[in-house]
């Protein structure tokens, strides 16, 4: 690549239009005959690339699916074939099934209070660790390093121990006048346990928050200094702007993650969803509905309203990208 | 779903802040490249801020460490941090492996387990996120829709179908059913991360590449993979620990203790029925930390370096 | 690679289908002979810890060792994720030959035709002599044999003497619920809260139905029909609102706090109502601090009455769809009234109900002290209810869940009573 193109990338310059291919051929009326054949030409280059993945999708995604969406009209355990049922489980769900109605709530403060506190608390983590390269390999691993470990009995062990009654948690509260006792034991508690479970097992969020501040040219910030700008304006006008697509993504998929909060949840009540049902998050009632009391269309009902309610807000988020989500790629 | 409209079809509205930067002079001169200068008391308090973060974020792992040293009964008597009565038979326990099969066995095939998720997933996934981002093809619009929405499918829904379909191909207890979706980029997180990464690379580049004959291959190979290097490495960090922690997987899949990875064979420590051993538990679990984390600690520093900042620079 | 590996298991599963109907028609009376020079693969399941599956090693080589042709491949994992396992291979037709299995699956796998009917092995390759009638009867369901108990348990009062004599309180002496609850209240206090009586009874499905079967009632009968009513749950429950309101009972907080452990196995409380099989547990969840566990008979509701029963701590059973009958209920004979796994598995599968692996089992002092209060209740024993309904377990969770939720006062009774039967109507309609 030559020099004059990458000062044109930096700068946000040009190159002279007529030397740019356009960009949506399929927009531009056909106006060369081998136009046709290059669309052509595209569309199998897609599917060749795609292949792999196509195989997946249909033969281990979407079939079962489909299976399972029909499932969730019939009453179905495993042993003997679905009997078809119609809309009950789904009648049952809203109108006779409290667990589900708590569980539904739960999930709801979980998702909505804990996946902003982990993307603020990894954004900032991530934006420390950008701000100088040196010395920070030690704490990137340091704040991995809690994602690293596997949701097993341990991590459900070392959080019941630190928010316990006169365990650490509870002393330095103590300490400050704050007396609140046991945390996974009290209904009012243990979902803010949960959630700074989540919080702190960010690892993943932040290191992708990193790999995006890493691949922000360092010359817009430079050109920004220039222009005079200080550090809050050049984190508004260059990182926030080039950012957006993984803050995009970490959002949605935060948002994604924490409906499906499963493991989590399954240690530390020990597959109960307990104390008094808080912990017993929308997954954690599908399985046990699922797989501890065999009833399988049941359960298929309640992962098609979870699905169909995570539909709804990724639909809603992608509706509002246009506002905030900037592509470089899609420059013209 | 629709999504994918606005997602095709956002652009260059929303784009204020590089109108700012276009607007700016002339080039910079070489000279002007160099890092700027930190203040030194700037560093000391970044580092004094992070010092104390770590510190908190660290806590439970430490205590987790000096739990392995706690004998079976002070759990759930002792939270404290230190040890009462410690000893180190935890580790020997741990060390001599679980009924007849010896610890390295498990090691391996989890090694073995996340090293071909790694392979799998970043080349399946790099392929069907180039598609999604850089090929205009028909059918793009739905399929992008379609992959965003298996990524809102709880798992335990296919669990069933899933088992019965490999089972017909007679591939239980074998790695196969846990290998061979990852080469099939089921794992619609690595797509969509990847396709987030390429579509905030310029287009100019490749554009220019297509104009000097390059096909997509060749545009894929020599341009887009070396740009996207920091996310790639990212998935394979990411591929490698999330298949190293897979339980739900193996425990469908695998039927033989020869062939447990990791978390299942710290898992058989406990048994509610009868008794657990926690101290055990705790040791095999810190033990099996213990390779991820180098792993990690040796992987992160290909993150450090701005790779796609180098080649912008080419 | 692959291809040939499908071909080759659709063969197998083609054969495979051939053989089981060809055992179908070969009738029954050419089915209770282990031809020996037949080599066969069994696969075992069972759950338990590290320390269980040694010890099945060790049973399996002695086993090997009596039956060269016949190889055992073994797999193991906790409870949870066994019947998780278990559930999906039921949906793909693929159970393990021989399983190590819970009386409250019991009903479900055999009326859905995944096991294979005992009884033409029983008194054949499967000895009977060894087990008491009452023994065998316990895996009948609908008048077929599904499952041979390894090992029987009682419903019984752990109570932790060490921690009573620190308190300066007597063993319970024994009495109403009534009696208990003081009993409770009076260490609760003189400990000054630090140590409790005991838990929540009421939270324990188990304590309802002994006092059903007291009353010459039951929980469920085998037509899956239910022997009380609301109000008779709601007595129950209210029964225990005295102990859950004056904190004589350990608070449901702290029980969520020291979980997996119990209060018991955490030494806050000096008692418990539960299966005597759970002794080894507790003192390994106890420590050196605390060496002994005392074990008396439950509360009693009605003098004289029957209302405790021997129940299976596990049974075997052997998959419908097996290739290798014979063999595997050779394992299972094996397994259940070999001197060999009497002498290696002890009492760590619970008290062995076979007369022969009982008496090659060396008993320590906790497994002695089970088997004499299980000689002792014996005027209190009545027969077993029937195996559990489908979807018992669900209930039994239910049960406790809003046994918890009534600890935490975040329900009445009545709406516990309406949520109860609520479920009851989905698992039971």
């Amino acid at each position: 690549m030559t020099t004059t193109s990458t000062r044109a990338l930096v700068t946000g310059r040009r190159l002279p239009k007529g030397r740019l291919m356009p960009r949506r051929r399929n927009e531009a009326p056909a106006q060369r005959p081998g136009q046709r054949r290059r669309q052509w030409r595209e569309t199998l280059a897609g599917y060749g690339f795609l292949s792999p993945w196509l195989l997946g999708f249909f033969g281990l995604t979407i079939i079962p699916m489909i299976y399972s969406l029909y499932l969730s009209f019939t009453r179905y355990n495993i042993f003997q074939p679905p009997r078809w049922i119609g809309f009950d489980n789904y009648i049952r769900l809203f109108t006779n099934d409290p667990q589900f109605i708590q569980s539904a709530q739960i999930t709801l403060i979980y998702v909505l209070v804990g996946t902003p506190v982990m993307l603020a608390a990894a954004l900032a983590t991530a934006l420390l660790l950008n701000y100088r390269d040196k010395g920070a390999g030690f704490f990137r691993s340091a704040f991995y390093a809690p994602s690293l470990i596997a949701a097993s009995v341990s991590v459900a062990i070392v959080w019941r121990a630190l928010f316990s009654t006169d365990g650490p948690v509870d002393n330095t509260l103590s300490f400050f006048g704050i007396n609140l006792g046991g945390w996974v034991g009290n209904p009012d508690l243990v979902l803010p346990a949960m959630i700074i479970l989540a919080v702190w097992q960010f690892g993943a969020t932040m290191v992708i928050f990193l790999a995006g501040l890493k691949q922000i040219p360092k010359e817009l910030y430079e050109a920004a200094e220039m222009d005079g700008a200080n550090a809050l304006q050049r984190f508004r006008a260059v990182t926030m702007p080039m950012l957006s697509p993984v803050i995009f993504f970490n959002l949605l998929l935060g948002i994604i993650g924490a409906f499906q909060v499963f493991a989590s949840a399954y240690i530390i009540s020990n597959g109960s969803g307990g104390p008094a049902g808080m912990t017993n998050f929308i997954t954690l009632y599908l399985y046990k509905r699922g797989f501890s009391d065999g009833q399988m269309g049941y359960a298929a009902a309640i992962a098609w309203v979870l699905l169909v309610v995570v539909a709804i807000i990724a639909f809603i988020l992608f509706r509002t990208q246009r506002n905030w989500v900037h592509y470089s790629g899609d420059n013209r | 779903m629709s999504t994918s409209n606005a997602y095709t079809t956002s652009g260059g509205a929303s784009t204020p802040v590089i109108a700012q930067q276009q607007a700016m002079p002339a080039p910079l001169p070489p000279t002007k490249r160099r890092k700027v200068k930190r203040k030194t008391w700037q560093t000391i308090v970044w580092f004094v801020v992070l010092i104390a973060l770590t510190a908190l974020v660290l806590y439970p792992l430490v205590w987790l460490f000096f739990a392995t040293f706690k004998p079976n009964a002070e759990f759930g008597q002792n939270t404290g941090l230190i040890p009462e009565n410690p000893t180190g038979e935890n580790y020997l326990k741990v060390l001599e492996g679980i009924a007849g099969v010896p610890m390295w066995k498990f090691y391996w095939n989890s090694l073995v387990l996340a090293t071909a998720a790694v392979v799998g997933t970043v080349i399946s996934s790099a392929l069907a996120a180039y598609a999604f981002a850089r090929i205009q093809f028909k059918g793009l619009a739905i399929l992008f829709a379609a992959m965003i929405g298996t990524l809102l499918l709880p798992f335990h829904v296919v669990i069933i179908p899933q088992y019965l379909l490999f089972n017909n191909l007679g591939m239980i207890d074998t790695f196969w059913p846990l290998i061979l979706p990852k080469f099939l980029a089921t794992e619609a997180f690595f797509v969509f991360l990847l396709v987030q990464f390429m579509r905030q690379m310029p287009r100019d580049m490749d554009e220019a590449a297509r104009i000097d004959g390059a096909g997509h291959v060749r545009i894929f190979w020599a341009i887009i993979v070396p740009l996207i290097k920091p996310a790639l490495i990212t998935c394979a960090i990411f591929s490698f620990i999330w298949a190293w922690n897979d339980f739900l997987g193996p425990l469908l899949y695998l039927t033989s203790p020869e062939n447990y990875p990791l978390p299942i064979a710290l898992r058989l420590y406990n048994d509610q029925t009868s008794s657990s051993d926690y101290g055990a538990t705790v040791t095999a679990s810190f033990v099996a930390l213990i390779p991820i984390l180098v792993f990690f600690v040796v992987f992160q520093r290909f993150l450090v370096d701005g790779v796609a900042t180098q080649g912008l620079k080419g | 690679m692959f291809s040939k590996k499908r071909a080759f298991a659709g063969v197998a599963l083609a054969t495979g289908a051939a053989l089981a109907l060809a055992g179908c028609a070969g009738g029954s009376d050419s089915a209770d002979e282990l031809d020996p020079d037949e080599e066969v693969t069994l696969d075992l399941a069972f759950w338990g810890n590290d320390v269980r599956a040694e010890l099945y090693n060790e049973v399996i080589a002695a086993f090997e060792e009596e039956y060269p042709n016949i190889t055992v491949n073994s797999t193991f994992l906790g409870y949870p994720e066994f019947w998780e396992k278990r559930q999906t291979e039921a949906a793909g037709g693929n159970l393990p030959d021989v399983m190590q299995f819970d009386y409250s699956y019991l009903r479900q796998y055999s009326e859905n035709g995944l096991l294979l009917d005992l009884d033409p092995y029983i008194g054949g390759i499967i000895e009977s002599d060894p087990l008491p009638e009452n023994i065998l009867s316990i895996g009948v369901v609908g008048g077929t044999t599904y499952g041979i108990p390894t090992s029987t348990n009682a419903w019984g009062m752990y109570t932790n003497p060490t921690l009573l004599g620190e308190v300066g309180v007597d063993e319970f002496a024994g009495g109403s619920w009534d009696d208990y609850n003081s009993w409770m209240a009076e260490v609760t206090d003189a400990s000054g809260g630090d140590v409790y009586g005991g838990t929540d009874w009421t939270g324990r499905i188990q304590n309802f139905e002994v006092q059903l079967r007291s009353e010459g009632s039951y929980l469920f009968s085998d037509e899956g029909e239910a022997g009380f009513d609301e109000a008779r749950l709601a007595e129950f429950w209210e029964s225990g609102a005295g102990i859950r309101d004056d904190g004589t009972v350990i608070g449901q907080q702290t029980l969520e706090e020291v979980a997996p452990l119990s209060g018991f196995g955490a030494a806050l409380t000096v008692s418990e109502l539960t299966w005597d099989n759970f002794g080894g547990g507790y003192l390994a969840e106890l420590g050196e601090a605390y060496p002994e566990l005392g074990l008396i008979a439950p509360p009693v509701t009605v003098e004289g009455s029957q209302d405790l029963y021997l129940k299976p701590s596990m049974l075997h059973s052997i998959a419908a769809n097996t290739e290798h009958p014979e063999a595997s209920a050779t394992l299972v004979n094996f397994l259940i009234n070999s001197p060999a796994s009497g002498e290696i598995f002890g009492t760590n599968r619970g008290l062995p109900a076979s007369e022969t692996a009982l008496a090659a089992a060396e008993l320590d002092p906790l497994s002695q002290q089970i088997a004499d209060y299980e000689a002792s209740i014996a005027d209190r024993l009545g027969d077993a209810p029937p195996v559990p309904i489908n979807g018992y377990g669900t209930l039994e969770e239910k049960f406790r869940q809003l046994g918890t939720e009534l600890g935490f006062g975040t329900i009445t009774v009545d709406e516990a009573v309406s949520q109860f039967f609520g479920e009851m109507d989905v698992i039971l309609g």
